[in-house]
Order: structure tokens, then C-alpha cells, then sequence
């Protein structure tokens, strides 16, 4: 494999006003390479794969849950790419492996790709749920491989009823870090805020298929994305003076995630944050904001350096590099200069929060903050243009005035609608830095 | 008049005879009377001030980028204040109080030639909204000196010579474009011989003859608010405060193909001193009279300390931009 590379490319205000502190900017990361580039060439030990079905008894219900799961689980095995080590995983109140049948990982070639999908075409729904007990198996099995690149599809139809809060909570911090995992819930009787601990902790994402005849093509997609990974366990390194605080880094595109809380300091100022697994040509827009002491008028200052550090086999690397100057002016104009990709950002991230408080009034019965949330996601959808949030939102709101974000709630909305709304509601729309 | 030296004087490398009129030493090659930039120190290690003076600070290293490894700082350059000082002639260049870095670069020389002593100055103010424009002032002055000097040793005429000294300065800024665009600096220079002074400039860079009576600005700008005094459009006054003020209509720099630098020559009808400066400083004091209050009689005594002084008034009315001044007392003195 190639030596992994990556841009850093810092976009923010950089002129403060005298006395102020706060600096705060976007770094967009972009990996090396053409992006679908298959890494074939370095398929070999390098990644992992696990399926995880949910065969609990309500997969069953309707049928076609589990007959579809099984389809897509095999549909997603046709995927794995030869060379790369994988296995599948049914959970219940308990977790099995399916397949290789001894709990270890199979390198995918014709032959175990077909015997992998007689052993899936064999799956059967009945029992419960322990998403936790479905992790550390898969755990387990991850490190029977010497692949470190590791990737898990979870699917579940259902609470996690089988075991207690803080054994999921248990089960996914000894995950995490180790693999990621992507989850996904089909119908809609699955709770997104549960899953979705388990996604952000994980670095995956998490979505709703209200319809288990779109699973094979969810499944598919999915594993495809896992397979243009080349470079595992990426971390965002962020330098900062002494005595400067790091109040937040947030992934902001593809989705808000954030990271801040995250963080593991590599020594007094520098400290790193999980950002997974990169495919070349992948480009994420982190924002970082940083509280510095501050300077004289006329002073520059270095607020933060932004650089990925990759484990490799020779030791932890440095790569790419963005830095996060300060000035301070007296020079209104440029002091009260507004970054266009700051602000939108920072209403992208307001707009997911507002969105999942607005779900969560209208569920504990508080219309009135229902409304006024989802009224302020309106604007916020109408403002940065994001039209598929617009168009999410319109099924859980009447729009009575999309400026003023004058909304009525729905009185029927269709569960999967709000769903879709709240899983979806952490993408964000891309803007491009303005050049010239 | 200067007293002309008509014995050999010692080469200061090798010790062997030198003719007055050299420009190298016929035994070991040594340039005499080399000319000097504001090119800072290099290989000067800087340290930053604040973390050196804090014992509780882990270290006040400056990384290559310039910036303290501990609490984040821009830490001076050597180019950030330089002083030059050849006796004949001196020059201060400073930051300011506004500007992260110095952007002004200027050079001096004081060769003695066929014609007699003459001082050769040059100042180069870096364009801000060009790239690099600190690499552009400063290739542009070394570029020009060199040719100056080239040319005042063999005794051209100085007019021609100035001009000459523009060209091979643009030349020199087309080699420091790159991808990111073209950096671009203004231009004043000023020869100064027994007989008089000859003034070469583009842009808003000046120079002045400062004196008891009659002081004057030798240099109009290349810029929208002169055109818009020269036009009668604009009072001075007025045309300085609008925002187009220092809008400039010339400049050196591979994005300006074929730039027109203006050539003046002046005689002195008595003593006094010339000024070769940036607007940081004219900016704050615009008039030759005023000047000539603040540098005389100083700068016949010292000129170093005078160019100081007219840095520390610009400094001290905000410095809001890069300041450099270089005095030439006239007549010239022999070192």
C-alpha cells in the first residue's frame, strides 16, 4: 500500500478584535487518491468485515424482515472483496456465529463467499436482543484476524430489551476504537436515539429502512463504502498554545459529529481525536474552535495547528498540516468579517440539534417546543439549502412560513417519517471554500 | 565639497593597496564599499521573548514557521527592525505597530567611484494584497542596488543607471512568481553624487530633499489619489483621507509587464539631507517642511539617529504600516 497522504486546508476569519479570545475555523481534510479508487492492491490482510443480523423473534413479523435480511446480508457478502477477512454474526439475547461456524474469520474467495451464503440462507428468527452481547462477539472475532482495518454492519429491528443500559454502554466502549460500525434499523419499532450511541461511538453511521425490500441495496452500498477504506484508525491531531482551551471539535460534513469529548492528549498541547477510517479522495470538513489568551493589537498568534496522525507499522505518523492564526486588529472591517463557512456550519450543527430536541418535546408532549424547534429547523433547513432535511421536515410539519419558520405540528405523522427525520438530521450540505 | 582621498588605501581583507576608485580589490577579489540590505540576520536563531522570560513556559523554541512552540506567538524576525548605518548615510527600517511582519525592504551603498563618493538608497514597499510581497521589496532592493552599483563604478550616467536598476529589479520579481501569484512592491531610489541627486521611483515610495529653506517632495505617486490632485478633481487634503488613497496605478512585479518608473534629478543649492522613505512614515507626516523640522539638523550629524527618530514619530502616531527611512546628508561626507 501506498503511503497514506493527507490535505489540510483551514478556512476562518483569521482578524480578531482587540481583547477578543474566541477563533474558530474549518479544516477540510482530504485523503489522497481518486476517490471509488478500489484499493485492490491492498486488499490482502488489511481489512475485516462482520455482519451482525438481528434475529430476534420479531423478525419474523412480518416475514419478509428476515427473508429480506437474509438477502441483504448475502448481497453484502457478494461485495467483500477477495482477500479480505470476513464473518457473519446472529444476534438474539445471545450472539452466534454464523459463519465461519467456529467463531474465527474466513478470507473471502468464490469458495467461502458461497459457503458463507448457505450458512445465511439457514437463518431463522426467534428470541431477543442484547445489541452489547452482538458486539463483544464480534469483538471477538475481529481479533482472531490480523486485519486492522475493522468494519461491522449492524442491523437490528427492535429495542435492546434483553440487557440493561449500561451493558450496551459497557459493550460499545470496549468497542470502541477497535472496529467501526455502521446500524441500521428496519420498520420502526427500534429507537434511533439508542442506536444512534452506538454509530457515534463507533464512527458509523445510522439510518433508518422503513421497508426491508430496500435492505439489499442498503447492504450493498454500505459494504462497498467500507471497502474503498484504505487507512484505518485515523486521529485529527490539534496543537494549541499553552494556556488556550480547544472548546470544541465538531466533524461538520459529511454529518455533524461531535468529537469533542473524544479527545486523548498525545502530551500538554496536542491532543487527537478519533475521525476512523479514510478512503482516498475522502474529504471531511471538521470545525474547531479554540479560546486563546489574547494578544495586542498587531500580534499574531499560531491558535492551532491541525494535522492526522496515522498509525503505521513504523509508529505513529504526522501527515498534512493546517494552521489556525489569530491577529488582532483594531480594523472593524475586518474583525466583523463573517467566515460564509463558519456560519454555515455552525447553523448545520444547530440545525441537527434542533431537529432531534423538536422530535424529542413533541414525544414527551410539549408542543410548544416542539414547535418552536422544528420552526427554527425550517429557517435553518431554508437558509443553509438543505433541501432533503426541508423535504423530512415537511412530513413531521405544516410549513406555514418558511422564513419566519412559522410551522404547525402534524397531527399524524407516519413513525418511520419522523425517523427518517431524526437519523438524517446529523447531514449536512457541503460548501466549498471561495476562491479568488 | 568632499576632500577626494589620492592615496592608496589598504584593501580590508588582505591588507594590499587599493586604488580610491576600486570596486574590488585587484589581490583578493574583496567587494569594497559593499552594498547592504534589510535582509535580517541569516541563520539567526530567534527565541521567543515572553516564553524565554517565563520560567514556567516548557520551552521557547520557534518553529521554522516563525511561531513559539509554547504559547503560539509570532515571534519577531530579524527583518522585523534593521538598522544600516555607512556613515555617508544610514537607514532605519521597522514593522510598526500594525503589521505582523516587515514588508518594507530597503539598500544601501556607498562606493567611491571615478565620479567621487556617491550614496545609492533604495526602498521597496511590499504590495499587501500580493503574495509574498515581503520576498518581492526585498529581491527588488538587492536587485537594484546591485545594478547601481554596477553601474556607478564605471561611472554611467545615473539617470540611465536608475533605470536600469528598475529593470533588473522586475526582472528579478518575475524569478520570485509562483503558483500562488505574483509578489509586487513599489520602488524609490536616489543617487547621490557631489554634483546633485537623481531620483527613480513607481509607486507611492518617496523621496525628499529636507532642508533649512525650501524642502520639497523630489517624487510624485503612482497612485489614484495623486491623479486625482494632478486632475484637479481632489484637494490633497480630501484625495489623502478617501479610501482610495493609497490605491497605486504602478508597481514592480511579474503581474505589471511594462511599468513606466519616473527619473528626477535635483541639484541642492545648499546643504541638507535626502530622504528615501515608505508612506509608512510619510503617511503620518506628509509635507517636506514638517520633515525637515524633525531630521534637521540631526541628520547632518548623525544620519542613523535621525532616520530613528522619523521612525519613532511614525511608530508613536500608530504605525499602522511597515516604516523605513534612509538620510543622506548632502554634501556628501567622506567616511
Amino acid at each position: 500500500m501506498s503511503q497514506p497522504a493527507f490535505a489540510v486546508d483551514v478556512d476562518h476569519n483569521q482578524y480578531l478584535y482587540d481583547g477578543a479570545r474566541d477563533v474558530s475555523a474549518i479544516a477540510t481534510v482530504t485523503s489522497d487518491g481518486t476517490p471509488g479508487e478500489a484499493a485492490v492492491a491492498s486488499g490482502g490482510s488489511g481489512s475485516a468485515e462482520i455482519i451482525i443480523i438481528d434475529c430476534s423473534g420479531s423478525m419474523d413479523v412480518p416475514h419478509t424482515k428476515i427473508t429480506q435480511a437474509r438477502t441483504a446480508t448475502s448481497a453484502a457478502v457478494d461485495v467483500v472483496r477477495d482477500g479480505v477477512w470476513f464473518a457473519v454474526i446472529a444476534g438474539t439475547s445471545f450472539a452466534k456465529p454464523v459463519y465461519p461456524a467456529n467463531g474465527t474469520m474466513a478470507m473471502a474467495s468464490p469458495q467461502t463467499r458461497a459457503e458463507a451464503k448457505r450458512a445465511i440462507s439457514g437463518l431463522r428468527a426467534g428470541g431477543g436482543t442484547a445489541i452489547g452481547k452482538w458486539l463483544q462477539l464480534a469483538r471477538q472475532i475481529f481479533a482472531s484476524s490480523p486485519a486492522t482495518l475493522r468494519h461491522a454492519i449492524l442491523l437490528t429491528d427492535g429495542r435492546n430489551q434483553h440487557e440493561t443500559p449500561e451493558e450496551l454502554a459497557a459493550a460499545v466502549s470496549a468497542s470502541e476504537g477497535y472496529f467501526s460500525c455502521d446500524c441500521r434499523g428496519v420498520g420502526t419499532d427500534w429507537e434511533v436515539s439508542e442506536l444512534r450511541k452506538v454509530s457515534t461511538a463507533l464512527l458509523g453511521t445510522v439510518d433508518i429502512v422503513p421497508d426491508p425490500a430496500g435492505l439489499a441495496a442498503d447492504f450493498e452500498s454500505m459494504m462497498q463504502t467500507a471497502m474503498s477504506k484504505q487507512v484505518a484508525d485515523v486521529a485529527l491531531r490539534v496543537w494549541t498554545p499553552q494556556q488556550a482551551e480547544v472548546r470544541f471539535v465538531k466533524q461538520v460534513a459529511p454529518t455533524v459529529e461531535d468529537l469533542s469529548a473524544r479527545r486523548t492528549t498525545a502530551s500538554g498541547q496536542v491532543g487527537d481525536y478519533p475521525t476512523g477510517a479514510w478512503g482516498p479522495g475522502e474529504s471531511r470538513d471538521y470545525h474547531v474552535g479554540i479560546r486563546v489568551q489574547p494578544g495586542g493589537v498587531g500580534q499574531e498568534m499560531l491558535a492551532a495547528r491541525i494535522s492526522l496522525v496515522v498509525t503505521t507499522s513504523a509508529g505513529p505518523q504526522v501527515l498534512g498540516q493546517g494552521m489556525v492564526r489569530a491577529i488582532w486588529t483594531d480594523d472593524e472591517q475586518l474583525s466583523t468579517k463573517i467566515n460564509p463557512r463558519v456560519a454555515h456550519y455552525t447553523g448545520q450543527a444547530e440545525l441537527a440539534s434542533a431537529i432531534q430536541e423538536g422530535l424529542e418535546a413533541r414525544k414527551q408532549g410539549n408542543e410548544e417546543a416542539a414547535t418552536a424547534r422544528l420552526g427554527r429547523a425550517v429557517v435553518l433547513a431554508k437558509q443553509s439549502g438543505n433541501e432533503d432535511t426541508a423535504r423530512l421536515l415537511a412530513k413531521v410539519v405544516d410549513v406555514i412560513d418558511e422564513a419566519t419558520g412559522t410551522v404547525r405540528l402534524k397531527k399524524k405523522v407516519a413513525d418511520e417519517d419522523e425517523m427518517a427525520l431524526d437519523t438524517r438530521s446529523t447531514k449536512t450540505v457541503r460548501v466549498r471554500k471561495e476562491h479568488g | 565639497m568632499s576632500a577626494r582621498a589620492t592615496e592608496d588605501m589598504p584593501c580590508p581583507t588582505c591588507g594590499q593597496p587599493v586604488g580610491v576608485w576600486d570596486g574590488f580589490c585587484e589581490a583578493c577579489g574583496t567587494e569594497l564599499a559593499p552594498p547592504v540590505v534589510s535582509a535580517g540576520q541569516p541563520g539567526h536563531v530567534p527565541q521567543c521573548p515572553v516564553c524565554a522570560a517565563d520560567p514556567d513556559a516548557p520551552s521557547a523554541a520557534v518553529t521554522a514557521d516563525g511561531y513559539c512552540e509554547s504559547c503560539g506567538r509570532k515571534v519577531p524576525t530579524s527583518r522585523d527592525h534593521v538598522d544600516l548605518d555607512l556613515g555617508v548615510m544610514a537607514g532605519v527600517t521597522d514593522r510598526g505597530q500594525r503589521h505582523t511582519r516587515n514588508e518594507d525592504a530597503m539598500a544601501l551603498a556607498a562606493p567611491r567611484t571615478p565620479d567621487g563618493q556617491l550614496a545609492l538608497a533604495v526602498v521597496c514597499d511590499g504590495v499587501s494584497t500580493s503574495p509574498r510581497p515581503d520576498e518581492a521589496s526585498l529581491a527588488a532592493a538587492q536587485e537594484a542596488v546591485r545594478m547601481l552599483l554596477t553601474s556607478a563604478r564605471v561611472g554611467d550616467d545615473m539617470g540611465e543607471a536608475s533605470l536600469a536598476a528598475v529593470r533588473a529589479a522586475a526582472h528579478a520579481l518575475t524569478r520570485v512568481a509562483g503558483p500562488d501569484g505574483a509578489p509586487a512592491c513599489t520602488y524609490a531610489s536616489a543617487v547621490v553624487g557631489p554634483d546633485g541627486v537623481t531620483v527613480c521611483w513607481l509607486g507611492d515610495s518617496r523621496a525628499y530633499w529636507l532642508a533649512d529653506a525650501d524642502s520639497a517632495c523630489l517624487t510624485r505617486d503612482d497612485s489614484l489619489a495623486a491623479e486625482l490632485v494632478a486632475n484637479g478633481v481632489l484637494a490633497e487634503k480630501d484625495a489623502m483621507a478617501s479610501p482610495q488613497a493609497h490605491v497605486i496605478t504602478q508597481w514592480l512585479g511579474a503581474d505589471f509587464p511594462d511599468p513606466q518608473p519616473h527619473v528626477a534629478r535635483f541639484t541642492p543649492p545648499g546643504p541638507g539631507v535626502v530622504l528615501v522613505c515608505s508612506d509608512g512614515l510619510w503617511n503620518y507626516v506628509p509635507e517636506a517642511a514638517d520633515l525637515a523640522l524633525l531630521a534637521l539638523p540631526a541628520a547632518l550629524i548623525s544620519p542613523l539617529d535621525a532616520a530613528a527618530a522619523l521612525v519613532k514619530v511614525a511608530n508613536d502616531a500608530g504605525g499602522r504600516d511597515n516604516i523605513t527611512a534612509i538620510l543622506v546628508p548632502f554634501p556628501l561626507r567622506t567616511p
